[in-house]
């Protein structure tokens, strides 16, 4: 590693002097090093590295504000364990920070104290990104975002031809009152993508646009952005997640829509649901709701009739942490799900208890640490078998591509689905829209 | 044999030393025994790599090969990106795939 | 009075400033504000964050870790109950507390203390707890331990023990703001910080399964 320039060490330390609020410093004062939280962490459970243990990462930041921000650390370092940033500290914080953190929060809500644990570790990947040492292949995908306008960098063209595909098979199948509207002004709602939709699994796309002719939604997708995802959130610069919400925020005004949808993507739903007025530092004046929650509304309010014997398989559901326990959808997902098949069963734990895929936090776009990805989806996949489940239903693409990659690797025999695909089979069409 | 260099993710790190024994190579590791169909998309991913330096749409890919978006996803359990992108060279490419 | 009985005071009131200290400063810093339209109820949110949330069957920091959970709440009855105490020898004398009182205190005492020192060599022999620990670690135990042990021979030899006991008590209340003891401010800060964030995006009381 390169020797640390003094402006890089003036820059990490400068976050940790101006806290916004007494969050940083109470979590940061509050652990007491039980190292209780190992049990409940993927990381330490399968690969038994004590450096893992989520007390020690939080450890990695503390002794650093010790160092720093207290009298104690400054007169006895030795004594609260206080350390120098300097490139050993640094080199450690990049590899347990953003190597071995998914930042599902489960630890947080196991903790002794309540130390939010995943916001310690948000907060050392935010110093590390002040002194520019994010990972390559995770800051390549932020990069993408900025310069293109989505995270994998597709062409509009080749996004409008994608679409309108998917729009004449649909048209083919329903009629042609079954559109994918593009860019169309003063709809009621704005539809957004996760890019590896359109790039490689359209499927949830068309199904998403069968939900919305049968609930003849007045939508659209905007080509100038689509994109529901927000990498800056993993890569801890806060300036960069904000310029990327406010291009979805900004879309919005420029489309003149009322209710921002986000679609079935754990991450992107946090930024652009509670994260984005934070970033941007004023509240959103419109609505914004999650696919869950949209097609929530069209169950309750009778603008969609599904029958769920159409979906005979045993469904389980994998409940990706920024929408459940990060996110307050437990039984919003449930809801949509149980209305959508007919055998469901829950996995062991799940909710608020439930462990991560293993491929959040940006863990799937940092392949210098797929193995421990693979390893700690050891314990996602075995929870999977155990249930007996043919489907596993989950509202995130991030979970989707991770639990594939485990269905491949742990042979489970699974299919993966988002909601809104077992939704839109389940769908039953009066006759009056079979025209 | 030509050295391969792999990054964590199984993606090759030397894209330019694929040649139709790597992706024959690779295609063991993911149980896959490469039919017609199997090149037929590979190299429809190869091309356009070659060409525009990324991984086409898989609406190109359909359109190229004539084959139907689910006959791709069984020729590929792990997707166009995991699976048949990998075997044809390419860099893993940006996002969550 | 004795002039440790006045260390102690003196030491209790520069514990008690240092940790108003602390607990201003987090005033003044403020609570969060969370921009984001607001899903949850987070007062009820708040209850239960240091109510039910806290019970061992909500946490796998308690019903995973049986014996260890168990040490540390001891640990602290046995804290709390010596501090009421300390507070207590100050206006009623040990000796003359009825034999029934000083022997519950006793076995309360007794079992922290065990409980305390267990957890102690705990941290000295497991190999992922010593990884984690700093010196401070230890001497916030080893003063918090002796701190019982202390009261128990305070209650049982009144006199004898007294000089002992108020200056194990003025070093450990010294020290308690400096070390990591000062999570008596901090972990309520903490769970109310929990509390705001799990109730502002209903996470928290928890969502009925079905």
């Amino acid at each position: 590693m390169e020797k640390l320039t003094k402006k890089q060490i003036d820059d990490a330390v400068r976050l940790l002097k101006m806290p916004p609020d007494s969050k940083l410093v109470t979590h940061l004062n509050a652990c007491v090093h039980c190292g209780l939280c190992g049990e409940s962490c993927m990381y330490y459970k399968t690969m038994r590295d004590n450096r893992f243990i989520p007390a020690r990462k939080v450890e990695l930041v503390s002794s650093l504000y010790r160092r720093y921000c207290t009298l104690t650390g400054k007169i006895a370092p030795f004594l609260v364990n206080a350390k120098e940033l300097d490139e050993g500290t640094v080199k450690e914080m990049v590899d347990m920070l953003f190597g071995a953190c998914t930042m599902c929060g489960r630890c947080v809500k196991h903790c002794s104290i309540g130390v939010d644990i995943s916001y310690v570790v948000h907060f050392g990947r935010r110093m590390l990104a002040a002194m520019g040492l994010v990972p390559d292949t995770l800051q390549a995908t932020v990069n993408a975002a900025l310069d293109t306008g989505n995270n994998m960098g597709i062409p509009v063209g080749d996004f409008v031809d994608t679409i309108e595909w998917l729009e004449e098979e649909l048209i083919d199948e329903y009629g042609e009152n079954a559109r994918i509207p593009l860019n169309e002004k003063e709809k009621k709602v704005l539809y957004t993508l996760n890019p590896r939709e359109p790039k490689f699994f359209p499927l949830s796309i068309s199904a998403m646009a069968t939900i919305f002719y049968a609930a003849k939604e007045s939508w659209t997708i905007s080509t100038n952005m689509y994109d529901v995802t927000n990498y800056g959130i993993f890569n801890g610069d806060n300036a960069q997640a904000g310029q990327i919400a406010k291009r979805l925020h900004d879309e919005m005004y420029n489309m003149q829509s009322k209710l921002l949808v986000l679609g079935e993507c754990g991450h992107g739903s946090r930024v652009n649901r509670w994260e984005g007025p934070n970033y941007l530092k004023h509240p959103y004046d419109f609505e914004v709701a999650t696919v869950v929650e949209l097609i929530n509304s069209y169950i309750r309010n009778g603008k969609i009739k599904l029958d769920k014997n159409r979906n005979q398989e045993l469904v389980t559901i994998h409940d990706p942490c920024n929408l459940v326990r990060n996110g307050g959808l437990l039984s919003e997902i449930r809801f949509a799900v149980k209305n959508s098949v007919a055998n469901f069963v829950e996995m062991n734990p799940c909710g608020t208890d439930n462990f991560c895929c293993g491929g959040g936090g940006g863990q799937l776009a940092m392949s210098e640490y797929n193995e421990r990805r693979l390893k700690i989806g050891e314990i996602k996949a075995e929870q999977i078998r155990a249930t007996g489940a043919k489907i596993v239903a989950t509202p995130c693409h991030n979970c989707v591509d991770q639990l594939s990659q485990l269905n491949h690797t742990y042979k489970l025999g699974v299919k993966i689905k988002t909601i809104a695909e077992l939704t839109a089979d389940a769908l039953v069409f009066d006759e009056e829209n079979e025209d | 044999m030509v050295e391969l260099k792999f990054d964590g993710d199984g993606f090759l790190t030397n894209p330019e030393i694929w040649s139709e024994e790597v992706a024959k190579q690779i295609a063991q590791e993911d149980g896959i025994d490469m039919s017609d169909q199997h090149w037929a998309v590979v190299r429809i991913i190869r091309s356009n790599y070659e060409e525009k330096g990324n991984a086409p749409m898989i609406r190109t890919i359909c359109k190229e090969t004539g084959l139907k978006l689910k006959d791709i996803y069984e020729l590929f359990p792990l997707g166009p990106a995991r699976g048949a992108c990998r075997i044809a060279g390419l860099p893993k490419p940006d996002g969550c795939v | 009075m004795y002039w440790y009985q006045y260390l102690s005071l003196g030491c209790l009131g520069i514990c008690v400033l240092a940790c108003l200290w602390h607990f201003f400063r987090l005033i003044r810093l403020g609570k969060p504000k969370d921009l984001s339209r607001k899903s949850g109820n987070v007062t009820r949110a708040e209850i239960y964050s240091y109510t039910l949330a806290m019970m061992p069957n909500n946490k796998e920091s308690a019903y995973l870790h049986i014996p260890a959970f168990t040490s540390g709440i001891f640990l602290h009855i046995g804290t709390f109950l010596s501090i009421a105490l300390f507070v207590v020898f100050f206006f009623v004398d040990p000796k003359i507390f009825p034999e029934w009182l000083t022997w519950t205190c006793v076995v309360i005492l007794l079992v922290s203390a065990i409980s305390g020192l267990s957890l102690l060599i705990k941290r000295m022999v497991s190999g992922k707890l010593r990884d984690l620990s700093n010196v401070d670690d230890f001497i916030s135990n080893l003063l918090t331990t002796l701190f019982h042990i202390v009261t128990i021979f305070y209650l049982i030899f009144a006199y004898q023990a007294a000089i002992y006991y108020y200056i194990e008590v003025s070093l450990l209340l010294l020290y308690l703001p400096v070390g990591k003891l000062r999570h008596v401010i901090y972990f309520f800060a903490a769970r109310y910080h929990l509390g705001f964030f799990y109730g502002w995006r209903n996470t928290w009381p928890p969502q009925k399964m079905d």
